[in-house]
């Protein structure tokens, strides 16, 4: 107990110094930042995914929503960014509720394809818009996000933004995942006759599940907009949603460290495989297979195995 | 308490269930016989929400049951069992209990991610629940292992200790007994007796006919869809046609 407070500790003052340490590598701060925006990302595709076993190959079109939502709401009606960041992630709930409310009662493979086609409608919304007001191709410039008059416009700032926002929305979702609400999730995951007969609304949560994820998502993608500054419909392809699955499965379902690892993991990879960036979803597919095959739980899974063993021995 | 009458289901042309009429007052235990094939668990199925008759009514505790879904079914009181074991295998044992406990719990969706004192207390409080029906059936020190690493028998008594954690008024349980050993059977009849003492009202299937005589108070005899007798554990016993039906005469 005591010795596990003590890691904590040391890895809250490590997460705190990481831009201190690095100030000479920009560039390195700049990945730590994205690491941020994804693990918020894929920790929302988790609830719906690891948590309730609902799939969705689609993800891609919440983080488009939370892009587009929070710039475009910036520039036309003038709000302040973070809150346009909020809204969005409520109309992307919103949005997410309406499609779980008739994707509920679909089976597993039927649900896939759903989402599939829920990610493409909203691509080829944000690529060819109506009136162009997202810019399509040519893409949409926004401002970086200002909180009172401190602009977060630089790598090292919004290292310390993400890391805010990547606490409260594990807190949120670990607070989640502890109570009546994640037990439901986890029942219909793993039995959702039993569940049901247990008296939980499996249908209700279901939309819960996936709205709260949608949620998750969307505000990511506010902040991936507000710290590129510019956003074009590349980034929102099926080729994203490919990649939040690629990360959260290598990472590991269902768990909290799960995402954060995967987000880590996979980023890093893609960085250090710049060079072969035309193979990118060659190099996805591969990890997928790889993780399906050999390490169903992802590196969490083999982790927490090591120490579930240490703990028998001892 | 139950009042089943002239029910009839019908999967496209087979009738699995045929103008069947039954009644359930409080505090016994009732027991649901047939041979294979009866359609004793798909009555279970009908009365608990899965399916809804083509014919006839249900009434459970004054609610007309016809057409409403099984999470609202619960909600009125009623909880089941399963044939097949159907835990939340990769959820710890007292989570199994507490997903149980769901529709007792009050906490919504905003208390849990804010925390608020009342949602923790009310977990503490649900956890502690939890435990004591563990207790109840002998399942304490298995708390936190995951419910799918059980032992065959262990299963079914969770099975049924995540049913009681709702307060059901009444309790179904589809063949509780199956894949028990002798010294299970034994342990289950004691529970059995304690789960009537807490004044629920229990209907169970069941092929262990020792465990039916000398526990039930009556029996429903169900043969091809059709309610073939009814009477007291003797009665039925002693009923030419029941004899019948399970030998395969004429």
């Amino acid at each position: 107990m005591k010795q596990s407070k003590a890691l904590k500790a040391a890895l809250a003052v490590v997460l705190l110094l990481v831009p201190i340490l690095l100030r000479n590598f920009n560039y390195g701060i700049l990945i730590c930042g994205f690491i941020g925006i994804y693990i918020v990302a894929i920790s929302g595709l988790d609830l719906v995914f690891g948590y309730c076993g609902q799939i969705s190959m689609g993800h891609a079109a919440f983080f488009a929503i939370g892009a587009y939502g929070s710039a475009l709401l910036h520039k036309y009606v003038q709000l302040p960014i973070l809150l346009t960041m909020v809204l969005a992630a409520i109309i992307a709930a919103v949005i997410g509720a309406l499609l779980a409310y008739p994707a509920s009662k679909l089976v597993f493979h039927f649900l896939s394809l759903a989402t599939v086609a829920f990610g493409e409608i909203v691509y080829q919304l944000v690529a060819q818009s109506p009136g162009g007001i997202t810019g399509n191709f040519t893409g949409f410039y926004t401002e970086s996000i200002n909180l009172l008059g401190f602009k977060i416009n630089t790598n090292f700032r919004f290292y310390y933004f993400a890391l805010a926002c990547v606490c409260v929305f594990l807190l949120m979702k670990h607070r989640l995942v502890k109570s009546r609400e994640g037990r439901a999730f986890l029942a219909i995951r793993e039995n959702a006759h039993a569940a049901n007969g247990m008296g939980i609304n499996v249908r209700n949560y279901k939309i819960v599940a996936f709205a709260t994820s949608a949620f998750y998502t969307a505000f990511a993608g506010a902040m991936y907009a507000h710290y590129v500054r510019f956003i074009s419909p590349e980034t929102f392809s099926n080729k994203q949603s490919v990649m939040f699955l690629t990360m959260l499965l290598f990472g590991g379902t269902a768990s909290l460290s799960g995402p954060v690892l995967g987000a880590i993991a996979v980023l890093l990879l893609n960085e250090g495989l710049r060079f072969a960036e035309r193979y990118q979803m060659l190099i996805y597919g591969i990890m997928l297979l790889v993780v399906i095959l050999l390490m169903p739980g992802g590196i969490y899974g083999v982790i927490k195995k090591q120490l579930d063993k240490r703990r028998v021995v001892d | 308490m139950l009042t089943v009458k002239d029910v009839t289901l019908r999967f496209g042309g087979l009738t699995a269930v045929n103008n069947v009429s039954l009644e359930i007052k409080d505090g016994a235990i009732y027991g649901l016989i047939g041979p294979n094939g009866a359609g004793k668990t798909t009555f279970f199925n009908l009365i608990s929400g899965v399916y809804i008759p083509n014919e006839g009514e249900i009434i459970f505790d004054g609610v007309k049951l016809n057409g409403k879904r099984c999470f609202e079914i619960n909600h009125i009181g009623m909880s089941r069992t399963y044939q097949v074991i159907n835990l939340f295998k990769k959820m710890t044992v007292v989570e199994n209990v507490m997903v149980g406990l769901h529709p007792k719990l009050k906490s919504g969706y905003f208390a849990a991610v804010l925390g608020t004192k009342k949602q923790r207390e009310e977990e503490q409080e649900a956890l502690k629940k939890a435990l004591d029906w563990l207790d109840f059936v002998g399942l304490r020190e298995n708390a936190y292992d995951m419910s799918g690493s059980l032992s065959y028998g262990k299963q079914r008594l969770l099975e049924i200790v995540r049913a009681l954690a709702s307060n059901p008024k009444l309790l179904l349980l589809d063949e509780p007994a199956a894949g028990m050993n002798s010294t299970e059977k034994v342990e289950l009849y004691d529970i059995l007796r304690k789960i009537q003492k807490l004044g629920v009202t229990i209907l169970m299937i069941e092929h262990d006919m020792k465990l039916m005589m000398g526990i039930t108070d009556y029996i429903f005899v169900l043969n091809y869809g059709k309610k073939l007798a009814e009477g007291t554990p003797a009665e039925v016993q002693h009923n030419p046609e029941v004899i019948a039906a399970y030998l395969g005469e004429d």
